[in-house]
């Protein structure tokens, strides 16, 4: 392979590897931002929406687990991808208007650190339930058939990248391009922006906050759950990727700068090229890459890439 | 007709009585002022009208309903609007947005599913909002972003931000904190104009003698959470208790 193929491969896979983390990091930003939640439980949403989307879109044929025993071994709706694409940030969205309501309402003004505690708890419940019921081992969730291989248009039929990466590329675009153009052009958005700076003139002015605020973390829900079913084809199923992936998607949202959209895309895309590039050169220092990349943002710009520093009002 | 009304209203902080059996009423139309030195509980009143206070003791009554009970947003809703005493302005949104998310407020506060259309769409919205920054002035500034205001206009924005609200009733505290001269003088003369050009029913809290005597029909006099003297302009200005209790003596 050449060097310039090479060099766009890991470009790529960069970019697709960073859809995901940005993904999930507009979500989880958009929620710190606006409702001040820190949501540990937003991989959890992503392991939903992984599960979620191989059961709808395939049949699945499982060993362990308690599901298995109990005679329900041929699981799946066998729906098929795309249906699965438009069902599952559905699915999620409804989850995470549950986990709103019942979860992060009651613990909206209690500090940090007990929004931490019972997010990481349900994190940590929902991960044991997915692995009692689905076992612990890997589930095959494999890229369509008619997105494997490259896409066979000149130049990129030479890069050996899947469809099915460039798929979530776009379809990660076009929902951060939804999400921005939902935020600042709309009357929602408005009434969001407003409250992340200041909620109590937002609800003196005679606006309620509830209804906006349950809609955001639907959202944001939404979007860890798309994350869940473009992601889950590339990498293996069990029920631990929900947490692996929430300290990447964290850090991504503390270098972009918390409540920024282009923030998580820029943090997101810094992190998923600089892993890929080191897992295919230094592979044993892709993890420590991120960190090392996030301690050096924090050093010199504790707020975030485009975080605005906070002042006094 | 009483527009606002309170009755015996009492606000205890542990022993601390900020507000002690304060009868008042405003009446459609009148212009209120309530002065008093500092720590008089003229900040304390408006917070149990506002609803962010809850009265230990008493009631509140808007066009004859209390009002104790209710959440703020549904207070604002029934026609209270309030200026706040610090500059309280969305400052990182265009002078417009500001404009806008207040004449949202009063159009649709309860928030319907309508909220996702571009505001744009919502003409009543926008011509409030547009009306609103061509009273106050601002007009000419509308796309520039709020924190790049100076002070005064910054406190003009404030008051738009209010009158966007079309409220019955406006609270206005101390609207002219921190202003230089000349701003407090083109303040003043916006507060008239409103005043003249809405009729609307306002009760200022104020610390500046001039601006009371000037815009009021009738003044209020807090001391020690007490009401110690109500009456028109002229009759507070000859009042030997307030002269004693308030203004130290001084001949004004």
């Amino acid at each position: 392979m050449s060097f310039h193929i090479e060099v766009i491969t890991i470009l790529l896979n960069g970019l697709q590897q960073g859809a995901i983390y940005v993904l999930l990091a507009v979500g989880l930003s958009i929620i710190l931002g606006t409702l001040k939640f820190v949501n540990f439980a937003h991989g959890a949403l992503y392991l939903i929406g992984t599960y979620a989307g191989l059961l709808l879109a395939l049949d699945v044929n499982l060993t362990s687990g308690l599901l298995a025993e109990w005679g329900y071994g041929q699981l799946g709706l066998g729906l098929g991808y795309i249906p699965a694409l438009f069902l599952v940030p559905v699915v999620v969205f409804v989850v995470g208007l549950a986990m709103e309501r019942l979860v992060v309402e009651p613990f909206k003004n209690r500090p940090d650190t007990d929004q931490i505690l019972v997010t990481f708890g349900l994190a940590i419940i929902v991960q044991e339930l997915f692995r009692a019921m689905f076992g612990s081992g890997s589930l095959p969730f494999s890229q369509p058939t008619w997105a494997q291989g490259a896409p066979s248009v000149p130049f990129l039929s030479a890069i050996p990248i899947s469809q099915w990466r460039y798929y979530v590329i776009g379809i990660t675009a076009v929902l951060v391009l939804i999400v921005y153009l939902l935020v600042e052009y709309t009357d929602f958005g408005l009434v969001v922006r407003a409250g992340t700076r200041d909620p109590e003139m937002v609800e003196l002015l005679g606006i309620r906050l509830s209804r906006p605020y349950l809609l955001v973390f639907g959202i944001g829900a939404a979007l860890a759950g798309v994350a869940g079913v473009v992601g889950g084809p590339l990498n293996p199923v069990n029920p631990t990727i929900g947490n692996e992936i929430l300290v990447p998607a964290f850090l991504t949202v503390v270098i972009g700068g918390v409540g920024s959209i282009a923030g998580a895309v820029l943090g997101g895309t810094l992190f998923g090229i600089t892993q890929a590039i080191l897992v295919s050169t230094y592979s044993a220092w892709a993890q420590v890459g991120l960190y090392a990349i996030a301690a050096i943002v924090l050093l010199l710009r504790p707020q975030g890439l485009l975080g605005e520093e906070e002042v006094a009002p | 007709m009483t527009l606002l009304k309170t009755d015996g209203l009492v606000k205890k902080f542990g022993g601390l009585v900020a507000t002690d059996d304060v009868n008042l009423s405003v009446e459609e139309n009148e212009r209120v002022s309530i002065i008093g030195p500092n720590g008089a509980g003229k900040s304390t009143l408006v917070n149990l009208i506002t609803r962010r206070l809850d009265p230990t003791e008493g009631d509140i009554q808007f066009k004859g309903e209390s009002i104790v009970g209710r959440d703020p947003h549904e207070v604002v809703q029934m026609g209270i609007s309030k200026s706040f005493q610090t500059a309280s302005i969305f400052s990182e949104l265009t002078v417009r947005e500001n404009a806008e998310i207040a004449a949202l407020a009063a159009e649709n506060g309860s928030f319907g599913f309508k909220f996702l259309q571009h505001r744009e769409s919502l003409t009543g919205v926008h011509d409030r909002a547009t009306d609103t920054l061509d009273a106050v002035g601002l007009l000419g500034q509308a796309d520039r972003t709020a924190a790049d205001l100076p002070y005064g206009d910054k406190r003009r924005l404030e008051i738009g931000i209010a009158l966007a609200a079309e409220p019955d009733l406006l609270l206005m505290d101390e609207p002219t904190a921190g202003m230089s001269p000349e701003e407090t003088e083109s303040t003043v003369d916006l507060i008239e104009e409103v005043k003249r050009e809405l009729g609307l029913t306002f009760v200022l809290i104020e610390h500046d003698m001039e601006i009371v005597f000037r815009i009021s029909d009738r003044i209020v006099v807090l001391n020690r959470g007490q009401i110690i003297a109500e009456g028109t302009p002229d009759e507070i200005r000859g009042d030997d208790e307030v002269q004693e209790a308030y203004l130290g003596g001084v001949d004004l």
